[in-house]
């Protein structure tokens, strides 16, 4: 039981360096990021394939967040001044081609089959305290990023990119260059989406694209908008609820075990769905978002 | 040279299949004004509505029949449910829900006929040598399907009464509004007719591979990409936009292979937004 705690905790924390990034992105921007699983498995698959080929887990952790970085530059090049919803489906392109190319590209990504054998974070440690070594990891990072977060928000560059995201052309009308800001958030936000990638890559040993599926996009915007869109402490109850939605869905199945998995996957798909056409329809600011606005 | 046309021809089924997918598109963008994602799941269910009408009838016409009226009756009922709530907000809320009935409509389906790849039976039939090339009998039927589709909407918008209120709401909602122009029969018509012309691309797609729950959500991104090309809100710029890129898909897959088909219209989806965002047909509009 501890033992099952720690893995859904060590999970939760890679999904709200997620969720983190993506609230800076499109809580505090308001930028419609709709491929941020794309990122993740940038990160995912630099960090697996630079620690199976022998370089130490800590440069293959940062190689992961600066390749998730570089990762959203052209991306942000060529679409960060599109209109906002054109920018979400070429977001959502260029996740889908991510994934295409690990796909395809079988010499650098072992194509469907994923690379398997990814070497653990503290590979001295074996067993529980292992897995509490991960945990901690998982921990100093997500309390870095939140830290961060928080420094972000009472900045100057905070106040910024929520100007550009209440009223983008009083910003512009201002002589500021929401488009600079705007590329700053998303570089900040893959960077995050690049290392939490990597954790996951180490902590689970396995990746294959099918991994790295739009699904996992919209779980983590699910996230955040139920928690409360552009809240830190709402990114955090999000990643909870989903998590416990997720791991419940599992014991659903321990007591009606004549529901086939396939079918499990379906009905997952089919929540993550309504739950988001009921918050976006009837509670817009989410669970702990602001009650006076709408 | 008999390669290169048979490659171009095949361009040319799967662009259609393409630009109908795209006319569904670019008619709610034109009209609600916001990208729905759950065109490809649209397609899905119209591609099951026919599978099961031609299980249950034998008659594969009857089956078509049932799933065109399976994605207009589901699209009119998104909207109702859906889409008609979050009329009055910014349309990326509109474009998040579409993304969670898309899940919603993928997962029932799922649940309902399994995750297995089913197929339409059709009969064989010799393919038609027309100068050395192989024409399949039944890409002609399907070809005629969609150029009907396409003038049946192009009839509705630009010879009905109903048309005329729909072209009015896409050039200027509120002008339309104090026009005295009723907005609940313009939405109606224009998601049955979105609904409808999506299942027919998904009966189309279907019948010509297989049908599976994940088909639609495959041709979201080539859809776009042909709405966009072909200039947002424009119902012609977007068949052609999707024979272009259909015919480009095709033609590409000799140099980068067959996984790499779908990446062919986000090329020219990230194109076209930089060169000329408002398409080949599309008017100028203060949008970027």
């Amino acid at each position: 039981m501890d033992a099952y705690l720690i893995a859904i905790a060590i999970v939760s924390g890679i999904y709200l360096l997620l969720a983190l990034g993506l609230n800076l992105q499109f809580g505090l921007t308001g930028l419609i990021n709709f491929g941020h699983v794309g990122f993740f498995c940038v990160g995912a698959y630099t960090s697996a394939i630079l620690s199976t080929n022998g370089v130490p887990v800590a440069w293959s952790l940062l190689a992961a967040a600066l390749v998730g970085m570089l990762a959203a530059w052209p991306l942000g090049v060529i679409s960060i001044r599109l209109r906002e919803d054109y920018f979400a489906i070429a977001s959502l392109g260029f996740s889908e081609i991510v994934r295409l190319v690990a796909t395809s590209e079988g010499w650098l990504t072992n194509g469907v089959q994923g690379i398997a054998g990814i070497p653990r974070i503290f590979s001295g440690v074996t067993g529980q305290s292992q897995a509490i070594a991960m945990l901690a990891i998982v921990t100093v990072f997500c309390v870095l990023a939140i830290l961060a977060m928080r420094r972000i928000v009472r900045s100057p560059f905070g106040r910024m990119i929520e100007a550009i995201r209440d009223n983008e052309e009083a910003v512009k009308s201002l002589g500021k260059d929401p488009a600079g800001f705007k590329m700053q958030v998303l570089l900040l936000g893959s960077m995050l989406a690049g290392l939490s990638g990597a954790l996951y890559a180490h902590y689970i040993g396995y990746i294959s694209p099918d991994q790295f599926i739009p699904f996992i996009t919209f779980q983590i915007w699910m996230a955040i908008i139920m928690g409360g869109v552009g809240r830190i402490s709402g990114t955090v109850a999000g990643v909870i609820i989903l998590m416990v939605f997720l791991e419940g869905s599992r014991f659903l199945r321990d007591i009606a075990p004549f529901i086939p998995e396939v079918a499990m996957a379906s009905i997952r798909l089919g929540a993550i769905g309504l739950a988001l056409m009921l918050f976006t329809i009837y509670r817009p600011q989410g669970l702990m978002g602001d009650y006076t606005k709408r | 040279m008999t390669g290169f046309a048979e490659l171009l021809l095949s361009g040319v089924m799967s662009g259609l299949i393409i630009g109908l997918a795209g006319l569904a598109v670019t008619l709610v963008f034109g009209i609600a004004r916001f990208s729905n994602a759950a065109t490809g799941d649209t397609m899905t269910l119209g591609a099951y509505g026919a599978l099961l009408g031609t299980t249950l009838t034998g008659s594969l016409i009857f089956g078509g029949l049932v799933g065109l009226l399976a994605g207009a009756l589901a699209a009119v009922l998104s909207y109702v449910l859906v889409f008609r709530q979050l009329a009055n907000r910014s349309p990326i809320s509109s474009l998040l829900a579409s993304i969670g009935l898309a899940f919603f409509v993928r997962a029932g389906l799922g649940l309902a006929f399994g995750h297995n790849q089913s197929v339409f039976q059709l009969d064989i039939v010799r393919p038609i040598r027309f100068l050395d090339l192989r024409i399949q009998p039944n890409d002609l039927k399907f070809a005629a399907i969609a150029l009907v589709t396409l003038v049946i909407v192009f009839i509705i918008l630009h010879m009905t009464p109903i048309g005329r209120r729909m072209r009015a709401v896409a050039d200027n909602p509120l002008l339309a509004r104090v026009s005295g122009i009723a907005p609940r029969p313009v939405m109606f018509t224009l998601w049955a007719m979105a609904g409808a012309v999506s299942a027919i691309a998904g009966i189309i797609l279907g019948m010509k591979t297989v049908v599976s729950p994940e088909m639609g959500w495959d041709m979201l991104l080539p859809a776009f990409a042909a709405a966009v090309l072909g200039g947002i809100g424009h119902p012609v710029g977007a068949i052609v936009g999707g024979l272009v890129i259909g015919v480009a898909q095709e033609l590409a897959t000799p140099f980068v292979g067959f996984t790499y088909k779908i990446a062919v219209s986000f090329i020219v989806l990230l194109l076209v937004l930089l060169v000329r965002p408002r398409g080949m047909f599309g008017r100028v509009e203060g949008v970027r």
